[in-house]
């Protein structure tokens, strides 16, 4: 509840730094968060729309939370969901059938994994610090996948994005019209395994007294080696989930831009949405819902207001500091 | 000949950045804080620096103003570390998310334009102008740590901060301003990014280049001379890639892989004897 409550208050101080922020660069903060906070819940469209949005935002999310529970800086979701993406694309090239589906899900999560093994290899074993080397891993799968998507697996008919997931594939909307599809139904079921694994099995139990106390944890017989690729394993597997259904169930598309702009930012969505969940999964799962919100809002907000969609991550940021000065009871525990 | 003159230059020029950067966080850390928000500060140093340049049409006014928002953010994350006692990382977290909304967001509602702007030529400053800055402030740095009391108080807070309290080292003043002061040299190598080197302001022309300074940090093993090594061969990749471009070597894509893949190898090499300050990361409080 008091982190809850923590979270709000982030959001209200974003809002009103923000609103000063929007009404310095010529743009009115009324119709700005009319646009943003209103107009989304006003037609289905645009409500299936921005629980779209939220489906990789959980995912992501669930990466770093493992990760926080562990006590590490996962930052490697972005480049994690660019291979699970890659995945998805290798998979259609591969079958021009259904089978393309669960192909995605194997290629994919297992090209997620191995990027997610290698900061986690170094952490267990050469003690390198996580952030620095999977900020690097996300730098090389962007120029690896860029690559890939432009070359061996680029559209002769369309340039700008990969070949498409073969029709019956896909992972269609479940109401025709809207971007709804089971993809939002599969991340939210992640985050309900997630939570569960956290809290009931003995993972979830290593991984939660190492975050707590690392030193305690392994004279308990919990090496941190194990810990850490447990958490980055895990956390691969979402991130990797992301990646795909960005490809599979991304209507109407069913690819990926050779300028990954559908995977491109989702990472760092993730990071803001677990923060703001306390790094607990269910926390994530609403704050992913939350943010979806916003970005569907900033959308209307282009359009309405012709404030650049970029402000919401200015909201965002402002956000994730508030909280870092809240954390401080969460954080003084380590 | 000629060309290996070139990747000499460009090797030092792309260092620049990253050597400004690391020797900032390595005062940092020497007092005691951790600073992960480099590349956001570097980002808004980069769009502060074309902003103000521009409007004053200056690029030297430009650089300076980058380097005081740098300079005002890091006192912000100071506070936050110091005397709050927030999460460093987590603040550190948000800075780099807040600078990758804000520069993005100022880039369309300042040029109205998506994510990519010109430095405009009055708003251009002397590349190795700012490449000799970057190196003496790197040596200063050395000499002030090393070698004067004032260098004894930062290491001591860093070290051993009771210890440091109890001997009359103001413990609060001294990690809050070199924060401050560490936060503003990324700021800086950022301003250099955008009116020296590239000539222009992207959303993310600082592309991990503040991560990478993190990963010279421990490479030089907090000593801001032996940084001036780190940021050297990680500049070497850097210009290796444009350089291997130019020549047609390989795709371009690849090329670009290199400084990352370069950073990851180094990193996984030093690790082990890298010793950071003892007390690095941890809120002090008086007794």
């Amino acid at each position: 509840m008091r982190g809850f409550l923590d979270s709000l208050l982030s959001l209200a101080v974003a809002i009103a730094v923000g609103a000063v922020v929007a009404y310095i660069s010529g743009y009115n903060p009324l119709l700005v968060y009319y646009s943003m906070f209103v107009v989304p819940f006003t037609d289905v469209v645009y409500v299936t729309s921005a629980l779209a949005t939220a489906t990789p935002i959980i995912l992501t999310g669930l990466t770093f939370a493992l990760g926080l529970k562990a006590g590490l800086f996962n930052i490697g979701a972005e480049g994690q969901t660019y291979m699970g993406a890659l995945g998805a694309v290798i998979a259609s090239y591969l079958a021009a059938s259904a089978l393309a589906l669960p192909l995605s899900f194997v290629i994919g999560i297992s090209l997620a994994v191995a990027w997610a093994m290698v900061p986690a290899l170094l952490k267990a074993y050469r003690g390198v610090n996580e952030v620095v080397s999977t900020i690097m891993m996300n730098w090389i799968a962007y120029w690896l996948v860029i690559m890939e998507a432009s070359t061996t697996f680029s559209n002769p008919m369309q340039p700008s994005e990969t070949i498409k997931m073969p029709p019956s594939a896909r992972l269609t909307p479940l109401v025709p019209g809207t971007s709804l599809t089971a993809g939002f139904f599969v991340a939210v079921a992640a985050a309900l395994l997630v939570y569960w694994l956290l809290e009931r099995s003995v993972i979830g139990y290593e991984l939660t007294a190492a975050g707590l106390n690392p030193v305690a944890a392994r004279i308990a017989g919990i090496p941190q080696s194990r810990v850490v690729i447990y958490s980055f394993l895990l956390g691969g597997v979402t991130s990797g989930v992301a990646g795909v259904l960005q490809v599979a169930a991304m209507p109407p598309s069913y690819s990926l831009a050779t300028n990954l702009a559908n995977v491109y930012g989702l990472g760092l969505d993730g990071i803001t949405a677990a923060m703001l969940g306390r790094g607990n999964p269910l926390g994530t799962l609403l704050a992913a819902l939350f943010l979806g919100l916003m970005e569907e809002g900033a959308r209307h907000m282009q359009a309405l207001a012709m404030t650049p969609f970029e402000f919401v991550k200015v909201l965002q940021g402002i956000m994730i500091l508030v909280i870092a000065v809240r954390m401080l009871e969460l954080w003084r525990r380590r | 000949m000629e060309a290996a003159l070139v990747l000499l230059t460009q090797t030092i020029h792309a260092a620049v950045p990253i050597l400004l950067a690391a020797v900032g966080e390595i005062l940092t850390e020497r007092s005691g804080v951790v600073n992960i928000g480099l590349e956001g500060l570097m980002l808004i140093g980069a769009f502060v620096g074309v902003l103000v340049g521009d409007v004053a049409g200056s690029g030297l006014i430009g650089v300076a103003a980058a380097w005081a928002v740098g300079l005002l953010l890091g006192l912000l994350h100071g506070a936050i570390a110091v005397y709050i006692r927030g999460d460093q990382l987590v603040a550190g977290v948000a800075m780099n998310l807040f600078g990758a909304g804000l520069v993005a967001y100022g880039i369309q509602a300042v040029w109205h334009v998506a994510g990519y702007r010109q430095t405009p030529s009055w708003a251009l400053v002397d590349i190795n102008a700012m490449t000799v800055l970057a190196f003496a402030v790197a040596g200063a740095m050395w000499y002030i740590l090393s070698r004067t009391r004032l260098g004894v108080a930062i290491r001591a807070s860093g070290e051993d901060p009771e210890a440091a309290y109890s001997v009359g080292i103001d413990v609060f003043k001294i990690r809050l301003f070199s924060t401050a002061v560490g936060a503003s040299l990324a700021s800086l190598g950022g301003a250099y990014l955008s009116l020296a080197y590239l000539s222009v302001v992207t959303k993310d022309i600082s592309a991990g280049r503040g991560f990478i300074a993190l990963a010279d940090v421990v490479f030089a093993n907090w000593n801001p001379l032996l940084a001036i090594a780190g940021a050297l061969v990680f500049g070497f990749f850097d210009a290796l890639s444009y350089w291997l471009q130019i020549f047609g070597v390989a795709r371009y894509e690849v090329t670009r892989m290199l400084p990352y893949i370069a950073t990851l190898l180094v990193v996984a090499g030093v690790i082990g004897r890298a010793k950071p300050p003892r007390a690095l990361g941890k809120p002090f409080r008086k007794e």
